[in-house]
């Protein structure tokens, strides 16, 4: 374990620790602020361990999502919570594998629009699965867990979350998915198992995304494929890891917090003004500034990187 | 025997339309590999258009469509101005063209659709137009959707002889063959994408405007059209007019089928069924030899 890498670890644990008591020190809004800023740093986080190494932009946030929260609105009667979330995270590392081996020989546009589809193609079958089956179009969590418990859970993940990416990094998995992203043909030439890498890391960034939405599911009470598969839970991500810099650990961090403050003070407000605005930021952003955030301090560093 | 006709004929009258907005987007992504996954928001701007000249100021439909077009036409000249120009120039490779593009196509949809959603509100739209049924070999058709057809259709190959026969369409050609080599007979990338891209726009808007008399709209019909869009190009091959028109036509009739043996609820099923499959066994398209 490198210098660099043993100090991210320790400065995470002791950031998690700080943030485990804020239960009994803070009050309800902001707790349940804090709880949408840790779900939005392990989605993204997770996002660009994937999507910001290799350059595959997936989509498909929202689908992996959604699968976790149908495994809580199905097995949470029958099942502790803390089993359910591993258990959805699970079903939707699987379902990413599967899809995975069948699209991820496919670049560029393709895969993006595939996975796209993916979370209106699961909303679909859900919705008609529901339908045809259980005669219902939506479930409620009867007895949900104490608010406490969901926001150490969802603590717990957004923990493992940034030390999985931090390790990956680290390790020679991680190289081999920049590899990928810088020229896959080479990295193959050089001995790299790409299509296994590929589907590995697709699949560990669904774990987190699935086991988010199994863990978030009970906060909702009612659960219906609209509102769990939504696209804004995808696309919010995918701007947030965008817009903090893909490549790099602490600017999806970083810019998950800020944009989480943002988005819990101005949606409700101004709902269409704050999309409007996302989406010039978006143009923005890629147009001027297409490293995120993380870029600009990178080169008031170095100044001739 | 007239039960198969009329389902025959309401798969291809979507199938029209679905090829007149797939067509758009083919030309765009063949030509300068800019994927604009805002397509289907400019449709719904066409159909909005169409409803507000027809309900506020007593527009004839039809007689508005080449206003919807030029007016679209003039957005995209805009467009591609503002969003798109930057990186189609200083991007390094077309790959991160077309992952930039699909970024801002994003941030586009999220801006119009909601700017649409501010301006007229989240209701359903729409007015009654030609709606009564005509009869046709004993088959019946309502009078509109055979008309949005028939629009769409001459749209469609109006296109694919613009493509064929004129100059602007020969360069357009020469520039999907071989970028640098058509810039080197003095092919000028600065009038031609500007204009194919607006082009692309005029043709989801005119598509929208036919689409408003036969559905009521809403500022979220875009995205479904987005979608088909991507399949039916998908099916009829990158860059390939003629593919695409085609495509659009069998998609159509599969969706027809399909909802008629299975159940209306499965469409979005069916169709990307059929997506995934021909990624899976033909991804440079059905027709490609």
């Amino acid at each position: 374990m490198s210098a660099e890498l043993r100090r991210i670890l320790v400065l995470l644990v002791a950031a998690s620790t700080a943030l485990a008591t804020l239960p009994w020190l803070a009050s309800d809004f902001m707790l349940s602020l804090a709880l949408t800023c840790l779900l939005y740093v392990g989605l993204a986080v997770s996002w660009s361990m994937f999507s910001g190494a290799t350059n595959y932009l997936s989509l498909a946030t929202s689908a992996f999502f959604g699968i976790g929260a149908y495994v809580t609105a199905w097995g949470y009667e029958s099942l502790p919570y803390a089993v359910v979330v591993l258990l959805g995270g699970l079903v939707a590392a699987a379902f990413a594998a599967l899809v995975g081996a069948a699209v991820l020989h496919l670049r560029g546009a393709y895969f993006a629009v595939l996975t796209f589809g993916l979370g209106e193609l699961v909303r679909h079958a859900i919705t008609y699965a529901e339908k045809t089956y259980a005669k219902t179009v939506g479930r409620v969590i009867a007895d949900p867990p104490e608010s406490i418990d969901v926001y150490l859970t969802v603590l717990l993940l957004a923990f493992l979350a940034v030390a999985v990416c931090a390790m990956v990094r680290a390790s020679r998995f991680g190289l081999a998915l920049a590899g990928i992203g810088a020229d896959e043909e080479r990295a193959q030439t050089l001995g790299v198992n790409t299509r296994r890498t590929k589907i590995l890391a697709f699949a560990l960034a669904a774990f987190f995304a699935g086991a988010l939405g199994a863990a978030m599911a009970v906060r909702w009470t009612y659960i219906e494929p609209a509102s769990v598969f939504n696209p804004f839970i995808g696309f919010q991500t995918v701007l947030i890891a965008m817009i903090g810099g893909a490549q790099t650990l602490i600017g999806p961090i970083a810019s998950a917090v800020i944009f989480s403050v943002m988005t819990e003070m101005l949606r409700l407000q101004f709902p269409y003004a704050y999309l409007i605005a996302l989406g010039v930021l978006l143009i923005l952003l890629v147009l001027y500034l297409p490293g995120g955030m993380a870029s600009l301090f990178r080169r008031a560093w170095k100044p001739n990187a | 025997m007239t039960f198969w006709i009329e389902l025959v004929a309401t798969g291809l009258i979507t199938g029209g339309i679905y090829a007149l907005v797939a067509l758009g987007l083919n030309l765009q992504y063949g030509l300068m590999r800019v994927m604009n996954i805002s397509h289907g928001e400019f449709l719904m701007l066409g159909a909005y258009l169409t409803w507000l000249a027809h309900t506020v100021f007593g527009f004839d439909p039809v007689a508005f469509l080449p206003v919807v077009a030029i007016l679209l036409f003039i957005l995209g000249l805009a467009v591609y101005r503002l969003c798109f120009q930057r990186i189609v120039r200083t991007s390094p490779s077309v790959e991160v063209i077309e992952a930039r593009s699909l970024l801002i196509g994003f941030g586009l949809m999220y801006l119009v659709q909601n700017a649409a959603y501010l301006a007229w509100g989240a209701d359903m739209r729409g007015y009654s137009y030609l709606s009564d049924p005509v009869q046709i070999a004993g088959a019946r058709f309502a009078g509109n959707s055979l008309l949005a057809f028939g629009f769409a259709m001459v749209a469609s190959l109006a296109m694919l002889a613009l493509l064929r026969w004129t100059m602007l369409g020969k360069a357009v050609r020469a520039m999907m063959q071989s970028p640098a080599g058509a810039q080197l007979v003095g092919i000028d990338t600065r009038v031609l994408h500007p204009a194919v891209f607006g082009l692309g726009l005029a043709l989801a808007g005119v598509a929208g405007a036919l689409l408003s008399m036969l559905y009521e709209i809403t500022p979220g019909m875009g995205e479904p059209y987005t979608v088909t869009a991507l399949i039916v190009i998908t099916l009829g091959g990158l860059g390939s007019a003629a593919g695409c028109l085609a495509g659009g036509l069998l998609l159509g009739l599969v969706e027809a089928f399909g909802m008629h043996f299975t159940s209306p609820s499965l469409k979005m099923l069916l169709s990307y069924g059929v997506f995934i499959g021909v990624l899976l066994a033909r991804p440079k398209g059905l027709f490609a030899r």
